[in-house]
């Protein structure tokens, strides 16, 4: 698993490849968590993002409640059919945006 | 297959994940039905090393065996720490589910996502083993 967090237009973009595991799941929770701090405007990249397993739900949901704290608004790009199935048994994705590249995801944010 | 080993530890995710994805793909199991088994096996196999091994302050295996035969892959994880049933966990219940994620308790998804992963998931206690059985139709997608 990489993880890197960037900025654009204002937007905080957080990208994650591979695996989100719990072996990995604490590097994803450290970089995102640092980076989403005090930000209102959070993309979460996960196009290269293989398996997510709940302990990487787990990290989705801290950044939600960061952001949310601060009135903020989480857009998830290119996560795929089987990690979107996830989300929406688990109850997650109603909570998030969704966007299937990264310039949709800039317009629904820059859009609110 | 013949019973691979490894080490209880979180090391080893990605390895078993990695077994069982590629008997997977050589039966022909489907996309998504694959993702949904990895999803599985990682969840409870998660559980025995974090909970079953470290929290016991023990270290052991886990031992992975794949089968294929009757139209469906049948994968089982046993390892040696304390016997620990998984369906006898509290499962998250609809209320859970249905509140707001600022409110939600962190945690207590892994079993959730398990049983409705996989067609099967069953748990037994044998040879003094803990024995976790999954189980995948092959062929309907």
């Amino acid at each position: 698993m990489n993880v890197t967090s960037s900025t654009v237009d204002s937007i905080i973009v957080i990208e994650a490849s591979g695996s989100i595991d719990s072996k990995t799941a604490p590097e994803f929770e450290r970089t995102a968590m640092a980076a989403v701090q005090g930000q209102k405007e959070v993309i979460i990249d996960l196009t290269n993002v293989e398996f997510l397993s709940s302990a990487g739900l787990r990290v989705l949901l801290m950044i939600y409640r960061q952001v949310k704290a601060k009135s903020g608004k989480v857009v998830l790009v290119g996560t795929s059919e089987e990690i979107q199935d996830i989300m929406a048994n688990t109850g997650f994705l109603s909570f998030f945006s969704t966007a299937d590249t990264m310039q949709e995801g800039i317009d629904i944010l820059k859009a609110a | 297959m013949e019973r691979k080993t490894f080490p209880g530890t979180l090391d080893s995710l990605e390895g078993i994940r990695q077994e069982v994805k590629e008997e997977s793909q050589r039966v022909g199991l489907s996309k998504k039905a694959t993702y949904n088994l990895l999803l599985a096996i990682d969840e409870i196999a998660t559980n025995i090393i974090m909970h079953g091994y470290e929290e016991n302050d023990k270290s052991g295996v886990i031992d992975l065996q794949i089968d294929h035969r009757d139209n469906q892959i049948e994968v089982t994880l046993e390892d040696d720490a304390p016997p620990f049933d998984p369906l006898q966990h509290t499962l998250p219940t609809e209320e859970f589910f249905n509140k707001p994620l600022e409110e939600r308790p962190i945690g207590g998804m892994g079993i959730h996502l398990t049983i409705n992963a996989v067609d099967k998931f069953r748990y037994e206690f044998a040879n003094q083993r803990n024995r976790n059985i999954f189980v995948v139709k092959v062929g309907d997608a």
